[in-house]
């Protein structure tokens, strides 16, 4: 099925379209989220919260853009509003200085069960250099179409990805230089 | 090799969007040893994850199919303040604030002037509300402080 046939399938209410749709575009949004996010537990909040907002939404998709692109606008905001909440959290408890056993309900990860998360360098990237430069290395999308995710111009979203990889290379370059002198 | 240094010196010292976009499109991208400083595709995929590793699409189905299916059978409500309708009463409303506030200012009293400015005594919440339902609160105050905390999450 292709991207036209699974949008018309959900929209007509046909039974299984949105596990379809799920199956189709979950693992790319998911994606997406852990890599502008790089924690596994925010990423699934907003692979939910984002294919939530598509079905209720589903009627507002003009046809003639791209679904994908429709959808990665969503996965981005969504992400930007994680993002936002950890960071008034993170605020709120350092002020309020919470007992530390009170932190300590909420578990890291579990050593015995691997998840994928991006590499510690893009957490030298702001939120939307990780975007743009996902969104380039691994859909292929051109600076127009990284704009129309991020909302802004495709001049903003050229100098945005060129900075992201001008960094990118410069942490890597640091990295091995680094190694080497060991 | 000297227009590369010119071009980055340009770059660094210009902070401004549409210099920066002319720079890359006419210089740096064009430039092999201008590209030798960037991240290729291949440098970048390697650190992302990309869609093929971040989980079976099936079990990702069963991660929302509940919240899915609720999803589908209750959808959104168009919000009634993005009609024009409303907008149009509310800055109609703001204006005859605005022009009473002007106009009544000056007959305000020493009295009610003072009570106005006089602290509350307690803190009081009823309810809170996150995107038109009722929300979890914590409230939170430190001791021997006036501060008070209050942080709302999303009932799920």
């Amino acid at each position: 099925m292709d991207e036209r046939e699974i949008v018309a399938r959900c929209l007509g209410g046909a039974a299984g379209s949105e596990r379809a749709l799920v199956q189709a575009y979950g693992p790319l949004v998911l994606a997406v989220a852990l890599n502008v996010l790089a924690n596994r537990e925010d990423a699934e909040d907003v692979f939910q919260e984002t294919f939530i907002q598509v079905f209720r939404n589903l009627g507002r998709y003009d046809p003639d853009r791209s679904f994908k692109t429709w959808l990665l606008t969503i996965v981005y905001r969504r992400s930007l509003d994680m993002i936002r909440k950890r960071r008034r959290f993170a605020e709120f408890s350092e002020r309020a200085r919470f007992e530390p056993e009170v932190l300590a309900r909420n578990p890291g990860p579990d050593p015995a069960d691997p998840q994928p998360l991006p590499s510690r360098f893009l957490k030298g990237l702001s939120p939307k250099e990780r975007t743009a430069l996902c969104l380039w290395a691994n859909e292929g999308f051109t600076a127009r179409d990284i704009s129309a995710v991020l909302g802004c111009s495709a001049s903003t979203a050229r100098v945005t990805l060129f900075n992201a990889r001008r960094k990118i290379k410069s942490l890597l370059e640091n990295d091995h230089g680094l190694l080497q002198s060991r | 090799m000297a227009s590369c240094k010119v071009v980055n010196i340009l770059y660094r010292a210009l902070p401004l969007q549409p210099v920066r976009d002319l720079l890359i499109r006419t210089h740096m991208e064009k430039c092999e040893c201008c590209q030798a400083q960037l991240a290729s595709r291949r440098d970048a995929e390697a650190l992302l994850v990309k869609p093929g590793d971040a989980g079976a699409a099936e079990a990702l189905w069963e991660m929302i199919e509940r919240r899915a299916v609720q999803a589908v059978r209750v959808p959104e409500k168009k919000a009634a303040w993005l009609s024009w309708e409303w907008a149009a009463g509310a800055a109609a409303f703001l204006l005859v604030a605005a022009a009473s506030f002007w106009l009544l200012r000056g007959v305000e009293t020493g009295a009610v002037r003072a009570d106005l400015t006089r602290p509350p005594e307690r803190f009081e919440i009823d309810y809170i509300n996150v995107g038109g339902a009722p929300a979890q609160a914590f409230v939170y105050q430190p001791r021997g402080s006036e501060m008070v905390f209050v942080w709302a999450g999303k009932n799920l």
